[in-house]
């Protein structure tokens, strides 16, 4: 700093040496740069040896033939062209919205308790989090604890009170699967909602309440429209997790519904079709991103109109 | 609160209060059953949990060597990944949001591809690169491949932190004179580390939690807990001393939520970073 100021007073006797300043400072300012590129290479090629590489590979593979080699697109033909990895895939998606739905309708009178109560969150708050940071395999434990045919609490309580005269086969069942997705999804809502709906400002629903809404007009009048934005980002992070979730669909009999990742999965390992399986994970990883950027497209148009208001 | 005039309690408005009541009580009840569920049975020793059941330590004691293992090869992967990330990260962070980089958004976008591609994804992805240098199936590459993960989380944290630091302070150091890395270190790194403290936290557990994307590049000589835990559950069905296990990662959830409680305040955990994520 001070040699530059140094060097801009001194150079306002002589043109040349006015540039010969400029030099040195352009060049301390390239320096600078360079300085700066350095402390950004490691990361970046951290991620590009870890992340990028293989994705460029995995997406070179799926444009390849097994046995030769040569470059064809048979194998997303083979793959979009097939009944049953879209039927799976359809299976895949409607599970995944359906639980989308759900958690958001279930998880946002939660959240938006938790946001307008500072005691109940601090009550709560544990109760959120603890489960956010187990595996899902644990989730999964406590399912088959909870719903197991014939050891599960909830069979043996409802049996016991005379409601079911047989123990209910739900959980090695497409209803066992949503059931756990449900859990998971119910937690990440609650806990994305209950940020979104303390940033909304109660005095916009105390202004609609004082010109004569209910209280629960208010709420879907004034609140939801407002985290709108934050209702979708959370129910694109759950359908995302969803789609391409694993465990859970194969520790809780991976046979119905069957979903896309297993399918993926068994083309992988077992089936030995590797350049096939690679095609259908980017199939589900476009899905995926697209997901995604469109709520983020949806997120920002809307966030920005909402700004507005 | 603001003091509103109480409504009259008009039947419409009694059987609402109470509908949310039982509202808020099934909720609630249907968060905590897991983990309740799973210690109430780590100390039963049995997969048929009673309620007034008897209580004791036998399927703590007959964990098998095999799980301790695989407990602690993931703590040591998880450590060493998050320890990389976040040395790799602050420098990287301070460069994009001091040095007004072109292409700046390009690269804070590269670095954050692991944490928007489906782990399933990468983990396959991956597989495919690590199969030939040999790193499937080991330390190296489990540790790898969280460091991807970790990397992308610490630079997101981190950013953000730095954003929040007034440049202010980095000008009135080197205004006395100090260089681009005394002032780093002197000033930037006093001035996040307790931020950065936190983050390493949030990284270490979402390393220890991580699954599909170390599904398949992990094996027998290279098996995180939690693929451990899903193997068995495979292989032989639900085990108690697997319960017990999956109790040991109750107990270390609830340590973590502890540590962050304290050090923040329960409050800072609505909203966090970490919310955006799943």
């Amino acid at each position: 700093m001070s040699d530059m100021t140094n060097t801009l007073s001194s150079g306002r006797s002589a043109p040349d040496e006015r540039d010969e300043g400029r030099r040195i400072s352009r060049r301390r300012l390239q320096r600078e740069k360079l300085f700066y590129r350095l402390l950004t290479l490691p990361a970046v090629g951290i991620v590009g040896l870890v992340a990028i590489v293989p994705l460029l590979l995995l997406f070179v593979g799926s444009l390849r033939e097994q046995r030769s080699g040569a470059f064809t697109l048979d194998n997303y033909i083979n793959t979009l062209g097939n009944g049953f990895f879209m039927r799976t895939l359809a299976t895949t998606i409607m599970m995944a919205g359906g639980v989308t739905i759900l958690s958001v309708l279930l998880a946002l009178p939660l959240a938006y308790l938790l946001a307008r109560r500072t005691m109940l969150r601090n009550i709560v708050m544990p109760i959120i989090t603890v489960p956010r940071m187990l595996p899902f395999v644990v989730i999964g434990y406590a399912m088959i604890l909870l719903l197991a045919p014939m050891t599960g609490v909830a069979n043996r309580v409802l049996m016991n009170l005379g409601i079911l005269q047989q123990p209910a086969f739900i959980l090695f069942d497409w209803p066992g699967q949503a059931i756990a997705f449900c859990y998971n999804g119910i937690v990440v809502a609650t806990a994305v909602l209950t940020g979104v709906l303390m940033s909304v400002d109660p005095q916009l629903e105390d202004a609609a309440v004082s010109m004569g809404a209910n209280r629960l007009r208010a709420f879907f009048s004034v609140t939801v429209p407002l985290a709108t934005p934050g209702i979708i980002a959370a129910g694109a992070l759950i359908f995302t997790s969803v789609v391409t979730a694993y465990a859970i669909p194969v520790m809780l009999n991976g046979r119905v519904p069957y979903m896309v990742s297993l399918l993926i999965s068994a083309n992988l390992l077992t089936l030995q079709q590797q350049n096939l399986a690679y095609a259908q994970a980017i199939v589900v990883s476009v899905l995926a991103i697209g997901v995604t950027t469109l709520g983020q497209i949806v997120l920002s148009r809307y966030g920005q109109r909402g700004g507005d208001r | 609160m603001s003091a509103t005039t109480r409504p009259r309690i008009t039947p419409s408005v009694f059987f609402g209060r109470a509908a949310l009541i039982v509202y808020l009580v099934i909720m609630l009840l249907w968060l905590t059953f897991p983990v309740v569920l799973v210690l109430l049975a780590s100390f039963q020793g049995t997969l048929e949990v009673s309620f007034p059941g008897e209580f004791n330590l036998d399927a703590y004691k007959t964990i098998p060597p095999a799980y301790w293992e695989a407990f602690w090869f993931t703590i040591r992967a998880a450590l060493l990944a998050t320890a990389i990330a976040i040395v790799v990260a602050i420098p990287a962070a301070w460069a994009m949001v001091r040095g007004k980089l072109a292409g700046r958004r390009a690269m804070s976008n590269l670095v954050l591809i692991p944490d928007v591609v489906p782990q399933l994804i990468l983990g396959i992805a991956l597989l495919t690169v690590f199969i030939p240098l040999r790193l499937s199936n080991s330390f190296i590459g489990v540790m790898l491949a969280l460091v991807a993960l970790s990397l992308s989380t610490g630079l997101r944290f981190t950013e953000a932190l730095l954003e929040g630091l007034p440049e202010e302070y980095e000008q009135a150091a080197q205004s006395l004179g100090a260089d681009k890395l005394t002032t780093f270190r002197l000033v930037v790194l006093p001035l996040i580390a307790p931020g950065v403290a936190i983050a390493a936290l949030f990284i270490f557990m979402q390393n220890l939690i991580t699954f599909e994307l170390l599904f398949f590049i992990s094996g027998p000589s290279a098996t995180p807990i939690a693929i451990r835990l899903f193997s068995d559950i495979i292989d032989r069905g639900v085990l108690p001393y697997a319960v017990a296990m999956a109790g040991i990662l109750v107990y270390v959830a609830i340590a973590f939520y502890t540590l962050v409680a304290v050090s923040l305040g329960p409050k800072y955990m609505a909203g966090s970073v970490m919310s955006r994520k799943g």
